[in-house]
This record gives C-alpha cells, structure tokens and sequence, in this order.
C-alpha cells in the first residue's frame, strides 16, 4: 500500500465519486443564502434582497418551531435506541440457533421490508392500522373498542419508531452479525470447558465482543438526532397528527415547497444542518476516543 | 411573432412589387417612400386579420411544452393514447398546427401544485401552466411571466371575451397587475361552489324517511342510515356522512372557494357559519369567518355527530373519499353539480340501484340555504416569458370554447392540453332548466340559440339517449348510463345536480379571493392550526372549548393584523 503506484489507481476510482459529491452536495450548498433572502425565483439567489436575520427571527417568533423541534428530536433518539438494541438482541438470538440453514432464511427473511420504500409501506401500515383493519379486527376479538390509530397523537411517535424498527432491524441485524463471526470460537470453548451456561457466555463473551461495535454504531447515530425520517412521516400523517409527529423535515417541506416560504423554509433546514453538523463533529470526538475509530 | 413578421414580410413584399411596377427596376421599396407607403397601408387590414384569426392555422408546426395534471385513476384513454397524444392534441395540431408536448405530468391535486411550486422555485418553466392564484401571484412577483394584454385583445374569441365580460370585470381582475393582463383565467359556473347534499334515495323509501330539511332531520336520517342497514347486507358497516379524505379540505375557504368535494360546508352554512371566508361583521368591517361565534355552534354539532358515530369515523384520515360512495357504504355526502362525472359512475357500476340525490340542504334554523360562493376564476393559465407565440394559448382556448360540444367527452375532456373551464356563470342551472322544457315539450330546441352556452346544443340532443320515460321523475332507475356513460355523466349532472339550484337561495360572497401581503408569510401558519384544531374538536380529541383559544391565537399570530390589510384592500 505504501507503494505510491499501486495507489493511483483508488484515486481515479475515487474521481467519480468526487465529482458526484461536488455536485450534489457541495454546489447546492450556496443555496443556503436563501435563509437570508426574501427570495424570489424569478431574480435567482444572486439578485433577491438580502434581509439579514428577518427569516431566523421569525422562525423563533412560531409556535411551531419549538414542537418540530421537539417531535424531531424525540421520534429521532427514540428511532436510534430502538434500532440499536433490538438488531443487537436479534443477532445474538439468531449466532445462537443451531440450524445453519433457518439462520439464513430468518435473516433474508427480516431483511427484505427494507429493501421495500416507505411510500409503498405507508399504504400498506395505513391499511394495517385502519378502523376496519386486522388491527382492530383482531382487538375487537379480545372485546377491546376499535382505535382510530391514525387520529391518535398520543400513539402516533410509536407507530413510527415501531414500523421503523420493523423495516430496519434485519438489515441492521447484519452488522451485528459480521461482528460475532470475529469473535475467537476458542473464547465460547474455553467458557464453556469452565462451566459457563449459555446466557453467561452471552454475557460475558457476546457482549464484550460487541463492544466496540455498538459503541461505534451509537455514537455515530449521534448525527441523525435531528433525522426523524421524512418520506415515512409524510406518507403516514394528517393534520390531526401534527401536534406529535410534524418534524423539522416535513415542517421546511410544507413551507418551502407548498407555500412558497422559500426563505424561512431554508433558514429552518440550515438551523437544522447546523446542529447535525455540530452533532456529527462530537459524536466522531467520542467515537474515536470510546471505539478508537477514526476516519482520517 | 412569427406571424407578424411573416405579414410584415408580405407588407414589404407588396411595397416591393408595387415599387417595381411603378418605377421599373427600382429594386428598393423602403427607399422609395411616397409609393411605398400607400400599398403598405393598403395591403395592412387584410394581411392583419389573418395574423389576428382567433383560429388561424400556423403555417408551420410550433411546439408548446406544458406541465399536464393527470387523473391517476382514469383508464379512459383508448389503448396507444397518453395524456400528451390524445384526440384533443391531435385535433390541436391538425387545426391549429399546435405541437403540444407534456414536458412532466403529476396527478391532479396536489402532486400537481407541488410540481408547479417547484418549476416556479427552480425557474424551469415549460411554456405554458395551469395555475393558482397563489402561484400566479407568485410567478407575476417574479416576472417569470409572459404579458398577455395584446395578445387577448388581438386573438381572444368574442365567445371567451363575452364570458369575461359576464364576470362583472372580476376575472379580470384577478389576471391583470399594474395594468398588464398575466393570465387567461378560467371562468368557472357558478355552481362549481355551491355544495349540495347528496343523499341515497333509494335507502330513504327503504327506511320511510324523507330528504332531511333541518338539523334534526339530518341527524335522525344519518342515525337511520348507520343503524337500520340500509343496505341489507346484515352487516353494521354504513356510513352516516361522508367526509373528505387525508389532505383535503372540511371546508372550502377564500382561497380556493370551489369544488371541495366531500366536505361538509352545508352543515356549517345550516348555522350561518362560513368558516374560511372574508365576511362584513355588523359595523361593516371584515372579520374571518373561522374566528365567529356561528362557527363554534357549527363545530359543537358536528362533534356531536361524529361522537354518536355519525359522521365517517375516518374523515380527514381516508385515502380516498371516493372510496365508500363508490362501494356504497354511505348514504350521504357533501359536493357540487357534477358528480355524475365522478364517484357516481363507479358507484352505480357497484349497484346500479344507488339511487343518488341532489338536495340545497340543510335548511339553517330560518328555514334558509346558505351557500358560500366561489370565485369565478380560481384556474389560469400563463404563459413563459420569452415564449414566442403566447397567442398559441389564446387559440387553443378559443378553439376549446367553440368545438368543446364537439368532442367525444368519453375521453375526459381534462385532457385536453392546458384545459380550464371557461363558460357563462350559470351555465349548469340554465342548461338543467333548458332540458327540464325541451324534455316536458314547453319549449323547442330552437328557443335556446346562444352559442354562449356552448354545450347545450348537444346536450339537447343527447338528452333522450340516457334519459327514460317518464322525464319528470329523475330516479336511477328512469335513467340509462350504459347507453353512454359520457353522456350520462353530464345530462345526470345537469337534471340531478344542477336542478336544485333554480331555486333561491343565500348566497354569501367573500370580500376578497386573493392573499394580502401578511397572509404570504403568516397565513400557512394560522391555516394549520385552524385545519388541526377544528379536526380535533370534531374528531373529540380536544374540547370545545379549545375554539375560543383558536381564536385568541389566531388573533395574536398575525390574524389581527391579516383582518387590518383586508379591510384596506376592500376599500
């Protein structure tokens, strides 16, 4: 590797890459001037009048940005913790099967609603959920009234999180997975030559194994913490939902591109892009002093 | 443009050969002023009413890219046709040599405005759009579009300038700023906002009941209709009232006043409430119809219906309103003249007993029907700046207005390339009244000659084709949609839905159809939490009381100031 020849080649590979990213990534990016315009489509961001701070002192002036906030926040953390530990336990259930053979068809089969995308999901969860649903049908078998699961604020943040994790937590599975293959096997004999049960070996071999991996993938989920998912809230909610499950994303997505508010829209999304960046810059300080895992 | 300076050309052709026949060789008419200007004004009055034919041919083929809306669920087209090659662009192309090219389609509603709101963002504009007087506030703001003035005045048909002139200057209005006209507006009947009860008849004569005049009627007929198994299935599966779907509107409001199908704007006209429109409060001043006492009474019963199940459980969450109409699940709804166009034609393939009825109910505690009307123009259409030909979309309309009778409407006439409806503002109600006397014998087609109403003719003719003896009695079953669905769909409409509004009834305007200048920041805000409060007081999961805090932050988050900027614009 050392070998300056033999490297020459990753950076031409790495040029189309590159040059997506300049493009889609970093070009755009001057489109954040608009947070500080009143823009106007016709002039483009060169020629709009610049306002200043106007758009940002409006946005704290709404009711609204406090709650987006909020529901963002709460959906977001609750989404990682969800999808951090029932992949971990799912995996370390499934290193424990004995049948090779149903280990992987288990797998594939948890895998495959990720590969589904939500707008197909949502119709399928509205559906699932709706007042003549098998939901209900099934509560009103156990005498229960049927609930209107889709006007319910209160219940509407575990749906998500719960549809989350059901479509994610196969794939997420795999990581863990990859991880258990590089655990020594001689570790599992040796524990269990000294009379280790099986639980024990879990714990004090599994886990311990895992470690850094978990450590790893929360502190890099730090950086979604304003993430809460937007294509499954936009196809899954209504007005009377907005109290809990109206996020930042949907939030700039009504204003900016149902109402024209360009520039509080942006001024939104940059406040948003400001926190996840702050975020993302702590959470790989922590991930390379807890998981001594660096990038550069 | 082309074309001027295609007869310029002529003009100059003329000069030229004049100019060479008088001096001989003198190969330069400009120069030759005195017998060059003569023959150029002679030769300019015919060479400009060919240039100014509302329906004049181009000589070459243009093309005209446009942004389509397209009804996702319509299976009309016969096989090899899209939306952008159908009958109606090749009927534009070969009469007018119009190439029309879809440069993207979304589905109507709002995919549709969302793709308009983004090529407007982005400043992508194909050469012509359909939009909405937000959007096209915004794109005249912008100055993304083309100026229309000349072009209306030379090539508009006198039909469509008629059709402008019967707004009372009001959809002129709404298109022209600093005195430049930015927009064909479409010139809507005014029926298209008056929201009628539709009811099944046939599970009324099964239960014994009658059309519900008052509340209470309303309230026992819907009691009736969820709990007596109307359908006789055996099962508990009716609805009441059905209500909008997911993203759609409880009422219609100033904004966008027309056609707000499955809403429920009659039960709140019932109160004299006229949630999201501009009223005159009693010392004359603008005051917002949502923040009125009347709309609480209104939202209190509503809460009362839907707590007795009543209303459709899942108003406001369904995907599609449509859906138990069609699969007759309910006995009840809300909307405009013409439903005969959709849900009914599913809803009667489902049954063909579904009886479906069109009423101005429910009375309010006078004994009154209160209506809240729409604008008369809430379509228009633009055109890019820098477009070459802008007059190609007058054309187009033209021709619309003058062979749109013509058609074969069993492919909907929506595709037809930036189609709006443009007509005379009571065009259903007269047409209903027109056919009710040529079907009863008191009049003869011939009494009813105005080309104005343009589809009246055919309608005439038609008539007998879907509708059996005995033509007073408009029960499905006097009725025969197989024979053509197209043509069922509008007679039904007409002599079911638009019947009902010969009678009089109160029709409440609002004082303004357009955004102020607060409302383009403030508004969407304050709209939000009108549509989720007053959902959430229907649906029980806020208190009744919760309208009165509704209202004082309406007030406070810019509704105050909102109602000062209405009152200087009505003055």
């Amino acid at each position: 590797m050392r070998n300056r020849s033999f490297t020459k080649h990753y950076y031409v590979m790495l040029l189309p890459g590159l040059v997506w990213l300049a493009l889609i990534s970093i070009v755009p990016m001057f489109g954040i001037a608009i947070a500080f315009e009143d823009f106007n489509p016709g002039r483009g961001f060169f020629r709009s009048e610049w306002i200043g701070w106007d758009n940002f002192e409006y946005m704290f002036d709404l009711n609204d940005t406090v709650q987006i906030f909020g529901n963002t926040v709460f959906i977001a953390v609750m989404k990682i913790i969800a999808n951090l530990v029932v992949p971990l336990v799912f995996a370390i259930m499934l290193n424990e099967l004995r049948f090779t053979s149903m280990k992987r068809w288990i797998q594939t089969i948890v895998y495959l609603p990720h590969f589904l995308s939500w707008v197909i999901l949502s119709g399928i969860l509205l559906d699932i959920f709706s007042y003549t649903g098998p939901v209900n049908e099934l509560l009103s078998i156990f005498g229960a009234e049927p609930i209107l699961f889709f006007a319910r604020a209160d219940l509407f943040p575990y749906i998500v999180v719960g549809s989350d994790v059901w479509k994610e937590f196969g794939f997420n599975t795999i990581i863990y997975l990859a991880a258990l293959t590089g655990i020594n096997p001689s570790l599992y004999e040796a524990a269990s030559i000294d009379g280790a049960s099986r639980l024990r070996r879990i714990w004090h071999v599994t886990l311990p194994g895992l470690r850094t991996t978990i450590v790893l993938l929360a502190v890099l989920s730090l950086g979604n913490v304003l993430n809460a998912g937007f294509d499954q809230i936009f196809n899954l909610y209504n007005p009377l939902l907005y109290s809990s499950g109206d996020i930042i994303d949907t939030w700039v997505y009504r204003e900016g591109l149902l109402n024209m508010q360009y520039g509080l829209a942006t001024a939104v999304g940059l406040l948003k892009s400001v926190v996840s960046f702050i975020l993302i810059v702590a959470s790989y300080a922590l991930a390379s002093k807890f998981a001594n895992y660096r990038i550069f | 443009m082309s074309n001027k300076s295609v007869s310029l050309g002529m003009a100059l052709l003329l000069v030229v050969l004049s100019a060479c026949s008088q001096s001989g060789g003198d190969k330069n008419g400009a120069d030759n002023g005195g017998a060059a200007s003569q023959p150029a004004e002679a030769a300019s009055p015919s060479a400009e009413a060919e240039t100014y034919d509302p329906f004049g041919k181009y000589p070459e083929t243009i093309t005209l890219t446009y942004g389509k809306s397209v009804d996702p669920t319509d299976n009309s087209l016969p096989g090899g046709d899209t939306p952008e090659n159908n009958q109606y662009s090749r009927y534009i192309l070969d009469n007018l040599n119009i190439d029309t090219k879809v440069t993207w389609q979304a589905a109507s509603g709002t995919n549709y405005d969302q793709k308009v709101n983004l090529a407007i963002s982005s400043s992508d504009l194909p050469d012509a759009l359909v939009v909405k007087d937000t959007q096209l506030r915004e794109m005249v703001k912008s100055g993304q579009l083309a100026d229309l003035t000349e072009v209306f005045e030379q090539y508009a048909s006198p039909a469509m300038k008629n059709f402008m002139e019967k707004t009372d200057g009001k959809s002129a209005e709404a298109v022209t700023f600093d005195g430049k006209m930015y927009a064909i507006p479409s010139i809507q009947v005014q029926s298209d906002g008056v929201h009628e009860m539709w009811i099944r008849k046939d599970w009324l004569d099964k239960l014994g009941l009658e059309p519900p005049k008052t509340m209470e009627d309303l309230e026992k007929v819907a009691k009736a209709f969820v709990e007596q198994d109307p359908d006789g299935n055996g099962k508990n599966d009716t609805i009441g009232i059905a209500g909008q779907q997911n993203g759609s509107k409880l009422y219609a409001n100033f904004l966008e006043s027309t056609n707000n199908t499955f809403g429920l704007d009659p039960i709140f006209g019932a109160y004299q409430s006229y949630p999201g429109y501009w009223l005159k409060d009693d010392s004359g001043n603008p005051v917002y119809g949502s923040i009125l006492p009347e709309t609480k009474e209104a939202l209190g019963k509503l809460r009362d219906l839907y707590a007795e199940g009543l209303i459709d459980k899942e108003i406001g969450i369904r995907k599609s309103a449509y859906e138990p109409v069609v699969s007759g699940q309910a006995g009840i709804f809300f909307a405009p003249w013409w439903m005969g166009y959709g849900p009914l034609p599913d809803a009667i393939k489902n049954d063909p007993n579904a009886n479906w009825q069109a009423y101005l109910l429910p009375l309010d505690a006078e004994g009154q029907f209160n209506a809240h009307m729409g604008a008369p123009s809430t379509l228009f259409v633009v055109v890019r700046k820098g477009y070459e030909h802008p007059e190609a979309v007058v054309k187009m309309l033209n021709m619309l207005v003058r062979d749109e009778s013509k058609f074969d409407i069993s492919v909907p006439i929506g595709y037809y390339p930036l189609r709006v409806p443009m007509s005379y503002t009571d065009e259903s109600e007269y047409s209903a009244k027109a056919l009710k006397e040529v079907l009863a014998g008191t009049k003869k087609p011939e009494d009813f000659a105005d080309p104005g109403y343009k589809l009246l003719a055919a309608d005439i003719q038609n008539v007998t084709k879907v509708k059996k003896q005995p033509y007073d009695d408009m029960d499905i079953d006097n009725w025969d949609p197989q024979a053509d669905m197209g043509t069922w769909s509008r007679i039904y409409s007409l002599l079911v839905g638009s019947s009902p509004l010969e009678q009089d009834y109160n029709k409440v305007y609002s004082l303004l159809y357009s955004q102020t200048k607060t409302m383009e920041s403030r508004w969407s805000n304050l709209k939000k939490l009108e549509d989720e409060t007053f959902l959430k007081i229907i649906m029980g999961a806020a208190p009744l009381d919760d309208f009165d805090k509704f209202v004082a932050d309406w007030k406070k988050q810019g509704g105050d100031k909102i109602t000062e900027e209405v009152k200087a614009a009505i003055q």
